[in-house]
């Protein structure tokens, strides 16, 4: 190990030696971009259609359609699905030019700009524009029907995604099938079978990442959040503070979160967004104890007295001061919270209070303890959460030895 | 020992007040989706009438059932404080000009509309005033029949239990006469001068019921309140589940004691089990079989324990091609489990706990055997160690004699924590292995969104829960002697 890398650096590179960690990691961010490209790897909508009039790109046009996708996240994944390759590209360009943070304004702003060129197509034709609008080039964000207004299409060619299922559709005749059956329909495979009512369980495996993703990314955000602020202000101030907000953590630690999340979620009625925010709010109480020690520890340090003794504001103390050198902690917690989430909501889902309309992996083992004589509909969606909550216990478990190396 | 008990339970009463409360908050959440209901409901039939605001009596029955349900779940009342004893003729007007007016907005509309519906006998008299007021005839149509919803008792079953007859009797006259006297369309009701005459009559002759002093309606503020009417039914275990028909604490009652045996069973299999793989991996350390074991019980601890349960399900308990399951698939004991010596009983409950035990434990090995081996593994490098193995003491008597009541004391905490997580897998375990238990009960009250139930349920367990935290806190003092004399 370099003498001269900075205690950050030397963690990361005793995180970064172990094997299975790195294998977690790569595994979790292929899970994060298949993910983030699902409507490309499943979809019906043809990639690429070539008929007489040229070149469309129906797929992308059906991106933005909220009739395809009505959830909110799933727009956000698809918008995700632009943005990746130019911000991949602007960061691996300016990989030593530029500071981590000058990297991140750019990268912030390539987001804008290619955010608002993707709104263009979306511009509604105003009367003045209308000729500039005729004629402008096919965009691949326009839609087939804008296109194929004239005349009739005759299909040149068309170009597919590889799973040409959607994971929403039912496909009638095709329930409990086994995989690798054929669709009588449209002569594809369901090359993992079939659900109860027909729809095709590979596709909604690959949907169901962005479900599990963005309520564990959400619901450990919201819990920082508040887990954060009340350990800190516990830990940094002290005194009648400390004791209230000890006693609500306390409260909170002996809190049966499932049941109260079980209950809350079957009196408000199973929406993903009401889930997200009951995990999130409910399981912060960790996080706040943990907050609260390492505050506890930093604020006797004579850099916050020396912060102190020059008139720093008070939450610039704690925001710009003390909060950096508490974050490894909060990030290893984090980790497990990411994985506490997706046990939290595959396993309301698997009771049968998941959201009914979105294809999560609780829903898929729901119908297979429903249908228990069908091994497919158990073990599918089953290995897919074990895999990702494998690779984050694997990644949490990695950080806290890197970081704290005399605990192995 | 006796100050620390008493801290400890004292420190338990804000917990229990806060989980109350939360409860109380899920409960009216719960009545506000029943409000939207009735609205709903009566809106069909407003749509179906279109012009004239007149609601068929069916609709108007509907209404009723809606009130009767709320009264028995106490959700008619105001949440937290009651201000509805000093409502006068004006603040009645203006809620009905705003449920009447055409211009303001549904929500408005229906808001308005539910608040007068759900005045009762404190919008009695102001409501009178307003009918007998003759400059106010357009609001009258509105009026008689928030009067008459307002006025309406439903009889629930505590009612009827401690009511005379005669009582009764009365209170079902005086309902079939208040449906009889409402007149939906005001002025254009064929009967309306008729029907309006008998309506103020009848407030006049049961005026004694109606009527409320300035005392009651300070005595109202904070008794007749949700919170208060909660609180009492929940405390003279009066929660009553509708979707069952029975008491909350007798479903209770006969259920709980399965949850609290498998979870006792589980925590203590969890412990001793852990706690020999832990010593036994911290002698171990770094051999080939300490890696094996660490490594595995890691990834058995990332199966989530509704999947291991699924798999268990469809591998060991359904029949296969042999037609028969190696476990029973469904709850604790046999169907003919009355009839067997208590051996062949006590064997045939261990035959059918033994995969959900399973379940709920296995994931406390991994995380419980970890913390005794990294605390052991510290243990026996400190200084009490060093001099006790220069004493002379072999290796065992130094693992088990000098580090390993030390770390006891880890496990003591970890074990109290486990119990919350357990509470939560019990909910899931009981549903895939359909035991009879306070889970599946949660989980049944959950699915038909059976508030009370829920509550009842969730308040037993978070006082068994307690009681297991309390009883952790207790053992951790006798472990530890520091605690002890710090309290002493």
């Amino acid at each position: 190990m370099r003498e001269s890398a900075s205690p950050g650096q030397q963690a990361f590179e005793r995180f970064w030696r172990r094997a299975a960690v790195r294998g977690a990691v790569i595994v979790l961010a292929a899970l994060l971009l298949v993910g983030i490209y699902a409507p490309f790897l499943a979809n019906e909508i043809a990639f690429l259609w070539v008929d007489r009039q040229g070149a469309h790109w129906p797929l992308f046009a059906d991106l933005f359609n909220r009739t395809s996708y009505p959830r909110p996240h799933d727009l956000l994944f698809n918008l995700l699905s632009l943005l990746v390759p130019p911000l991949a590209l602007v960061w691996w360009l300016l990989r030593r030019r530029l500071g981590i943070g000058r990297r991140l304004a750019l990268c912030l702003g390539v987001v804008l700009i290619a955010w608002l060129l993707a709104m263009v197509p979306l511009i509604p034709t105003k009367s003045g524009w209308s000729a500039v609008w005729a004629h402008r080039p096919l965009s691949p964000f326009t839609s087939i029907e804008a296109h194929a207004g004239t005349a009739g299409s005759d299909v040149i060619t068309a170009i597919f995604a590889p799973i040409p299922h959607r994971c929403d559709a039912t496909y009638p005749g095709a329930s409990l099938l086994p995989p690798g059956s054929i669709n009588k329909a449209t002569g594809t495979h369901f090359w993992l079978g079939t659900d109860d009512i027909g729809r095709d369980v590979l596709a909604s495996l690959l949907f169901g990442v962005r479900i599990s993703l963005s309520i564990g990314f959400v619901a450990t955000g919201l819990s920082l959040l508040i887990g954060i602020a009340v350990g800190g202000a516990s830990g940094y101030f002290g005194g009648w503070i400390d004791v209230l907000l000890q006693r609500l953590v306390e409260v909170m630690m002996c809190f049966p979160t499932f049941i109260i999340i079980l209950s809350v979620v079957a009196m408000i009625g199973p929406d993903i967004f009401v889930i997200m925010l009951v995990i999130g709010l409910t399981s912060w109480a960790g996080t706040a104890r943990l907050v609260r020690g390492e505050f506890l520890h930093q604020g006797v340090c004579d850099y916050v007295a020396a912060a102190e003794a020059i008139g720093v504001a008070r939450w610039r103390i704690i925001v710009r001061h003390i909060l950096p050198n508490t974050m490894a902690p909060i990030i290893i917690t984090a980790t497990f919270g990411i994985a506490g989430a997706v046990l939290s909501e595959s396993g309301l889902s698997f009771l049968g209070l998941g959201d009914p309309t979105t294809a999560s992996w609780g829903v898929l083992l729901e119908q297979g303890r429903e249908n228990i004589r069908y091994p497919w509909l158990i073990y599918a969606p089953g290995i897919a959460i074990f895999v990702l909550v494998t690779c984050l216990n694997l990644i949490g478990n990695g950080l806290r030895d890197a970081f704290d190396p005399k605990s192995t | 020992m006796l100050s620390y008990t008493i801290r400890r339970l004292l420190l338990m009463i804000p917990t229990l007040v806060g989980i109350l409360i939360i409860n109380f908050a899920i409960l009216r959440l719960q009545s506000a989706s029943l409000t939207q209901s009735m609205q709903q409901q009566v809106g069909n039939q407003e749509g179906a009438s279109a012009s004239h605001q007149v609601r068929s009596q069916a609709s108007y029955s509907a209404i009723e059932n809606h009130l009767a349900r709320f009264v028995r779940t106490g959700n008619n009342l105001p949440a937290l404080i009651n201000v509805r004893g000093w409502l006068d003729k004006d603040d009645v007007v203006a809620l009905l000009r705003q449920a009447a007016s055409p211009t303001s907005k549904p929500s408005v509309r229906s808001q308005a509309q539910s608040t007068l519906w759900l005045l009762g006998h404190f919008g009695v008299e102001p409501l009178e005033e307003v009918i007998a007021d003759d400059s106010l005839v357009d609001l009258h149509g509105q009026a008689s029949v928030a009067l008459t919803l307002d006025a309406y008792v439903p009889l629930n079953i505590e009612d009827l239990k401690y009511m005379s007859e005669q009582r009764q009797d009365d209170i079902r006259v005086r309902n079939g006469e208040l449906r009889k006297y409402r007149f939906p369309a005001g002025r254009d009701d064929p009967d309306y001068a008729e029907k309006r005459a008998k309506l103020l009559a009848l407030c006049e002759r049961d005026k004694k019921e109606f009527a409320h002093t300035s005392a009651a309606a300070w005595g109202a503020l904070l008794r007749e309140t949700g919170i208060c009417d909660f609180f009492y039914k929940l405390f003279s275990g009066n929660l009553y589940s509708e979707t069952r028909g029975d008491y909350v604490f007798h479903l209770i009652g006969d259920r709980w004691y399965v949850t609290f045996w498998l979870n006792l069973f589980s925590i203590i299999i969890a412990w001793c089990g852990s706690l020999l793989i832990g010593i036994r991996s911290a002698r171990t350390n770094g051999s080939l079989e300490e890696r094996v074991a660490t490594s595995s019980l890691f990834i058995l601890w990332s199966v989530p324990s509704f999947f291991l349960g699924t798999l268990m399900l469809h591998h060991l308990c359904t029949n296969g091609a042999d037609g028969r399951a190696w476990f029973p698939n469904r709850g604790l004991e046999s169907d003919d489990s009355l009839w067997l010596t208590t051996p062949a009983f006590l064997w045939d409950l261990f035959y059918h706990a033994c995969l959900p035990m399973t379940v709920l434990c296995y994931a406390s090995f991994t995380s419980l055997s970890r913390y005794v081996r990294g605390n052991l593994l510290e243990q026996l490098q400190s200084d009490y160690v060093r001099s006790a193995r220069a004493k002379g003491c072999n290796e065992d008597q130094v693992t088990y004699r000098h580090a390993l009541p030390n770390s006891m004391i880890t496990m003591i905490t970890l074990g109290s924590g486990l119990l919350a997580d357990l509470f939560g897998s019990s909910v899931i375990v009981e549903t895939i292995f359909s035991i009879p238990g306070l889970g599946l009960l949660l989980f049944d009250a959950a699915k038909n969104q059976d508030g009370p139930l829920i509550m009842g349920s969730t308040v037993i367990s978070v006082l068994l829960l307690l009681v297991g935290i309390l009883i952790a806190d207790l053992l951790y003092a006798v472990v530890d002697p520091r605690i002890r004399s710090k309290y002493a």
